[in-house]
């Protein structure tokens, strides 16, 4: 108990070099905590992206069409035939049903062309399914049959179109063979995620189909989901499909998302690396300041070793100061980081001076929120107070050590 | 039965590959309650000395008993655990710890000593505290008493245990003359009242003759043993 009481009574020693070593640790630990509250609203928000503006929660396909799907073939497509409405049918959780038919178009507005994903689409049935619709930043979405197109606001830009314009989309049909899609923009969008503001046109499904004559076929039938249903549904749709014989498959949005997902893991070995030099940091103050308040205080460990003290009790007086300055400088950072996490979920951080965030596989545009993790805060200030407690333990041993005669004449 | 024996003791340094003598044999026994002072010049040995006796070092040759026990031989924890229980010690530098009050500091080697009770250890410090004259000045810090007071701290430190012998290296070398006699007196007045062994090592021949036994130490030999 004395130990403790006189460790943190010398944690008022050297106030200037205590409250340096406290910052260092609090930096550390708000600049933690800041990346890992920025990095998982990243995460987050890419996913979001992903199943609210390009996949769903659940993919269907032809079994034979998933291994191709980034070709954008025309071949083992989905026939929308009663048996496949009767397997989605009264499914728990699941919410939305949209089919899409993706293809490879050229977009032309008379004067240039622009490789381009065809995407034809229901679009009250997408509705159900994405969120494409709330980021309209000009005119409608339009109705089956209408020959109309909505487009990203980055194509519009590029190619200089406007609502009302008319486009050419240049398309292969199933037998290979040139036929167009003429059709007016209908709506401009403007979505959080870059790959459908640049590169893809909708286009009513059946207008699609007719062209690139496919019948009543369709390339995938998204699927959205209540929160907490994805393996459910996908299993039942996957058992319902077997029973009945059907050529399909059921996937997760997290296997048409493979590339973000791995961008993720790759942020968590990022995380690592920022824990591992936050950690060292602590380490290097921790170890500096008990080292130097072990050479101060020469003197006192003789008194200390004279008047009997064991070199584990000489130690514990150290570790407690030491451990005192880690939760401090933890609570300090804990503090900070709560501070700049909640600058960050409600202002963002703006990446737009990065370029576009696509360049590095991140389907997110401009600015990134972050989102609370508190497990991370518990983690991290656990973590620092045994670090500054083993970290201490070498030092403190060596000042334990010393030579009670030469510790006492300070030779 | 002597409370102290030494048998022969040799000290000697290693300097690089010199080898040097600090205590060339030295033969003595002190008796329980005396009240030494061991003087002479400047290298001849008086630390050493009382470094043997205190249990901080061992010597390179012969032995230390202490209470008829050979402590010369001791693992450096067990030679903490007999300073712990038996032996006081009082500094030039006084050693006080800066930030525990007066009290604190005297309480602190009290606390050392395992199964004393909280209201034991309050009593016996304040006890202390008021043989010393420090009554009124126990909640100050050491930057807040006068060199007096504060080696009255460490004389109070080293009794409160009530440890069998009590060393000082040159107690009052840091201390004007009337605050070193004041402080001698102190010492004197609690060797009587306890009947603790003080030993200490000094220069000054105004502090020398409060000495029951004087020991004077010459090139590490003992070349005077004066009792009063």
């Amino acid at each position: 108990m004395f130990a403790i009481k006189l460790g943190l009574r010398n944690l008022t020693r050297q106030k200037r070099r205590n409250i340096i070593t406290t910052m260092v640790i609090a930096y550390a630990f708000f600049a933690y905590l800041f990346m890992d509250s920025m990095m998982n609203g990243m995460e987050e928000m890419s996913f979001e992206n992903i199943r609210d503006l390009e996949t769903g929660n659940i993919q269907i396909v032809h079994s034979d069409y998933w291994e191709e799907r980034e070709e954008l073939p025309l071949e083992n497509l989905v026939y929308l035939d009663q048996d496949v409405e009767e397997s989605l049918k009264n499914i728990n959780g699941l919410s939305g049903i949209s089919p899409e038919l993706r293809f490879v178009a050229n977009l032309n507005n008379g004067i240039d062309e622009l490789p381009v994903l065809g995407l034809g689409i229901d679009s009250d049935r997408y509705q159900e399914v994405f969120t494409t619709g709330e980021y309209l930043v000009d005119g409608s979405m339009f109705s089956l049959g209408e020959n109309k197109a909505v487009i990203g606001e980055k194509t519009a830009q590029l190619m200089d179109l406007k609502i009302n314009d008319y486009i050419t989309l240049l398309v292969r049909t199933k037998e290979d063979t040139f036929n167009t899609i003429d059709v007016e923009i209908a709506g401009i969008v403007n979505t959080t995620n870059p790959m459908v503001n640049s590169g893809t046109v909708f286009v009513p499904i059946d207008i699609a189909q007719q062209a690139l004559n496919v019948e009543n076929r369709v390339s995938l039938i998204a699927i959205k989901v209540n929160p907490g249903y994805e393996e459910s549904v996908t299993e039942t749709l996957n058992q319902n499909f077997k029973r009945k014989d059907l050529n399909l498959k059921a996937y997760s949005w997290r296997e048409s998302a493979e590339t973000v997902i791995a961008l993720s893991t790759a942020k968590k070995a990022g995380i690592g690396v920022i824990l591992l030099v936050v950690l060292l940091i602590g380490i290097i103050g921790i170890i500096n300041n008990v080292i130097l308040s072990a050479l101060e205080r020469t003197e006192e460990i003789g008194m200390m070793k004279a008047l009997g003290m064991k070199e584990m009790e000489i130690v514990s007086v150290f570790m407690v100061e030491a451990t005192g300055i880690g939760i401090i400088g933890g609570l300090a950072g804990c503090l900070l980081g709560a501070i700049g996490v909640a600058w960050l979920i409600k202002y963002g951080f703006d990446l737009s001076y990065a370029g576009d965030m696509t360049t590095y596989g991140i389907p997110i545009l401009n600015k990134i929120y972050g989102v609370w993790n508190f497990s991370a805060f518990g983690f991290l200030f656990i973590l620092g107070i045994i670090v500054a407690l083993f970290s201490s333990i070498v030092p403190a041993l060596w000042a334990a050590r010393k030579d009670p005669v030469k510790a006492i004449y300070h030779r | 039965m002597a409370l102290l024996e030494l048998n022969k003791v040799k000290k000697v340094y290693q300097q690089g590959k010199i080898e040097v003598p600090a205590l060339r044999g030295i033969d003595l026994m002190v008796e329980p309650g005396e009240f030494t002072t061991i003087f002479g010049p400047s290298g001849s040995g008086k630390t050493t000395l009382l470094n043997m006796i205190g249990c901080l070092d061992t010597p390179s040759e012969g032995e230390v008993k202490l209470n008829g026990d050979e402590v010369s031989k001791l693992s450096q924890t067990e030679l903490a655990m007999v300073r712990r229980y038996n032996i006081g010690f009082i500094f030039q530098a006084y050693n006080l710890i800066p930030v525990l009050t007066a009290y604190e500091n005297v309480e602190f080697a009290i606390r050392l000593i395992r199964h004393i009770k909280e209201n034991e250890i309050r009593e016996k410090t304040l006890n202390i505290l008021e043989d010393v004259g420090l009554i009124g000045l126990e909640n100050r810090r050491p930057n807040e008493l006068s060199g007096g007071e504060k080696q009255r701290v460490a004389i109070a430190r080293a009794l409160v245990k009530e440890p069998k012998i009590v060393l000082a290296d040159e107690p009052t070398a840091n201390l004007d003359s009337e605050t070193g006699a004041e402080v001698i007196k102190i010492m004197v007045k609690m060797n009587q009242k306890l009947g603790t062994t003080f030993i200490f090592s000094t220069h000054d021949p105004q502090i020398m003759k409060y000495a029951k036994r004087l020991l004077n130490l010459k090139d590490g030999m003992i070349s005077g043993d004066e009792r009063r």
